[in-house]
């Protein structure tokens, strides 16, 4: 139905939405020749994230370079889903388009494949990235930290670490200070905020504040 | 305030600035790039935005029925100060603000058509969200995201996916999530749980959650119905694009927002409607919060398949072997969204009557307090502000929200397939049944995007 040309495009949606829960491999080049489609690439690419059979990932890497704007992020964030880690390399490049909705959605897909190459290819990016690209690096970054807790604890702990700095938007920074307090204590040498001094210290009869903890 | 005549389109959305309190750049589709690049002038926002004042900085996005009764509740808090609306609806900002503003007796509630401008206000600690449902998940998403505490209307994740993604992002950012099911908070239903949870029925053996909606009212539509395309409103007064949001393209039609909440599957989160609130309390009283039953089966009704089913009942059993029943046939006549829990030695059932019911034998530990219907949604609210204060986990938050949904969708998906199922909570998928395993999701349209491990297959 999909490829017949007197299909409406009704009928051809109705039929990507079915051929999501029961599609194989046979349907996965008719999808992907929708993926350019003004009003049905999001119907192919419901058809094709849930479907198993690797040739999607084959298609959707193939689409990638062929696209642009809207049906290029559609197909990036559908890679990202499927943590296709063949495509970090060419979602590492995306990184740096000039169109921040592309950069945004692929470092938002290199954070959920996750792994060491994506966290490299992250913590890079954090580092020449500027707004409004830099926050979703950032989060991405601390999802890619996050999946890497089981696998590579000290390297997770390195990304949090720096995640944790204060040029880091507000909420990634404080949900990686939440991971590293629970983690263990603070690193050898780390300094208590300094304590009071002047009127507020001479009300401290007990002398603990200035002890230097 | 004044809003500029400018086009707004789905890609500028979450990018028009049109307040002088909207300063922060706007990444791209999903609001919550516009999360601040650094610490601002006093420093870093700390988690929830939380500080200890006077008053909760409150925003809302996306209020109109529901919402609205919310919003009353709202505003009767004193520890709330409610300050800007964010609505793709001109009609439902305008009605907020006029709402507002009548009760502060001032101008001062700010209106917006993006959710991004709301987001990215560093002054605000807290949104009501009583959007649309497929909506919710996406907006709790992106408020976690933005360092924001969050009441949100249920249900709260149009897929499995969805609601494991949706708790993630909560904990992530360590934000207070309520979810709008209020009857956690009200008595007879607190009492039919603590009945269950405190042995008083002797050995739990099933708890059945009245899942109320006819899945073929639900679906009358269904997939099967896509109406003549009509020329699109303005989108300044309602823009169908962040309407539709996530879902399907579909062409515009007024027949949607006039309709499109319940009718349509895109547009509808299954048995949520009332399992929200009922499976929810399920599984409250069958200490079953952080999981979900392992196998789904359905009985008897009609099921006809494509997801028409008029009448049903799911079976489903936990990994303990408690039953959890759902059906959209009521049993007791205690009134709407009722709980029966029954075991060894008693059982109880309540509903929306407030009524309380039990076996002979249980008699004397009702008490006389049973029998009073009543909106308990100002104590859910209440609680909600107390946690953002305390920075502990409501009754509704988001773990338990998302293993209700979890739990729900899985029986939906069992009824639409019109077979049992077997689900692996750990796993987070089903088991030998690859067609249930692909509905577990439902992929967003471009260039929405969720940002989370447990959307990835």
């Amino acid at each position: 139905m999909v490829k017949d040309p007197n299909s409406t495009e009704f009928q051809k949606a109705i039929a990507c939405k079915k051929l999501a829960f029961v599609g194989g491999k046979e349907v996965v080049p008719t999808m992907a020749a929708l993926l350019n489609h003004p009003h049905l690439a999001c119907y192919a690419r419901f058809a094709l994230e849930p479907n198993p059979d690797p040739s999607v990932d084959d298609a959707l890497r193939a689409a990638l370079p062929k696209l642009k704007g809207l049906r290029q992020i559609g197909v990036i964030t559908t890679i990202g889903v499927r943590k296709d880690a063949k495509a970090l390399d060419a979602l590492a490049k995306l990184i740096d388009d000039s169109d921040a909705e592309v950069a945004g959605a692929a470092s938002a897909s290199v954070g959920m494949i996750g792994g060491l190459q994506a966290s490299r290819t992250l913590q890079a990016a954090l580092g020449r990235t500027k707004p409004p690209v830099f926050p979703v690096v950032a989060r991405a970054t601390l999802i890619c930290a996050e999946g890497l807790m089981a696998s590579n604890r000290p390297r997770a702990l390195e990304l949090y670490a720096q995640l944790s700095a204060t040029t880091m938007p507000g909420p990634v920074r404080q949900a990686a200070i939440r991971v590293l307090n629970a983690a263990g204590p603070a690193p050898a040498g780390a300094k208590p905020y300094p304590p009071p001094t002047g009127e507020a210290a001479e009300k401290d009869q007990s002398g603990f504040l200035g002890r230097g903890r | 305030m004044p809003e500029e005549k400018q086009a707004v389109t789905r890609r500028n959305f979450g990018k028009t600035l049109t307040g002088a309190g909207a300063v922060a750049a706007v990444a791209g589709p999903v609001a919550a790039q516009i999360a601040s690049p650094g610490p601002g002038q006093f420093g870093p926002v700390v988690v929830g935005n939380y500080a200890m004042v006077d008053q909760l900085v409150f925003g809302g996005i996306g209020i109109r029925g529901r919402g609205m009764s919310d919003l009353r509740m709202l505003l009767g808090e004193s520890r709330v100060r409610f300050v800007g609306i964010a609505d793709v609806r001109e009609s439902a900002r305008e009605t907020v603000k006029s709402t507002v503003d009548g009760y502060y007796k001032n101008n001062d509630c700010k209106m917006y058509r993006d959710p991004a401008e709301i987001l990215a206000r560093p002054d605000i600690d807290a949104l009501l969200i009583a959007t649309s449902d497929r909506w919710h998940g996406p907006m709790a998403m992106w408020a976690a995201q933005s360092g924001k505490d969050m009441y949100i209307e249920k249900p709260g994740a149009m897929s499995i996916n969805e609601s494991y993604a949706m708790a993630d992002n909560v904990r992530r950012y360590g934000v207070v999530y309520q979810s709008g099911a209020q009857r956690r908070n009200q008595f007879a239903f607190e009492f039919a749980v603590g009945l269950a949870r405190s042995g008083k029925l002797g050995r739990l053996l099933a708890v059945h959650a009245d899942t109320a909606i006819g899945l073929g009212t639900v679906d009358a539509g269904g997939h099967g119905w896509w109406p003549a395309e009509t020329p699109e409103p303005d989108p300044l007064v309602l823009n169908w694009d962040k309407w539709l949001g996530t879902c399907l393209w579909r062409p515009w039609n007024t027949a949607y927002p006039d309709r499109g909440r319940g009718e349509f599957w895109d547009f509808h989160a299954g048995l949520l409607e009332w399992a929200s609130h009922t499976v929810a309390v399920a599984q409250w009283a069958a200490d079953m919060e952080h999981t979900q039953p392992v196998e789904y089966e359905p009985e008897g009704g009609i099921f006809r398949g494509d997801g028409l089913i008029s009448r049903y009942t799911i079976n489903c059993r936990y990994a303990n072997g408690v039953k959890l029943v759902l059906r959209n046939h009521s049993w007791g006549g205690l009134g709407s969204c009722s709980n029966r829990f029954e075991g060894t030695e008693g059982w109880v059932e309540t509903g929306d009557s407030g009524r309380i019911e039990v076996s002979p034998n249980l008699k004397s530990l009702v008490p006389t307090k049973q029998g009073t219907r009543y909106d308990p949604t100002a104590a859910h609210i209440k609680e909600f502000i107390d946690c953002i204060r305390s920075r502990t986990p409501p009754r509704a938050n988001a773990e338990v929200t998302a293993a209700t949904h979890v739990t729900s969708h899985a029986a939906w998906i069992c009824a639409q397939l019109n077979r049992k199922l077997t689900w692996d909570p750990a796993k987070r998928m089903f088991l030998n049944d690859e067609e249930a395993n692909r509905m577990r999701g439902r992929a967003y349209r471009e260039p929405w995007r969720m940002e989370a491990l447990a959307t990835s297959m």
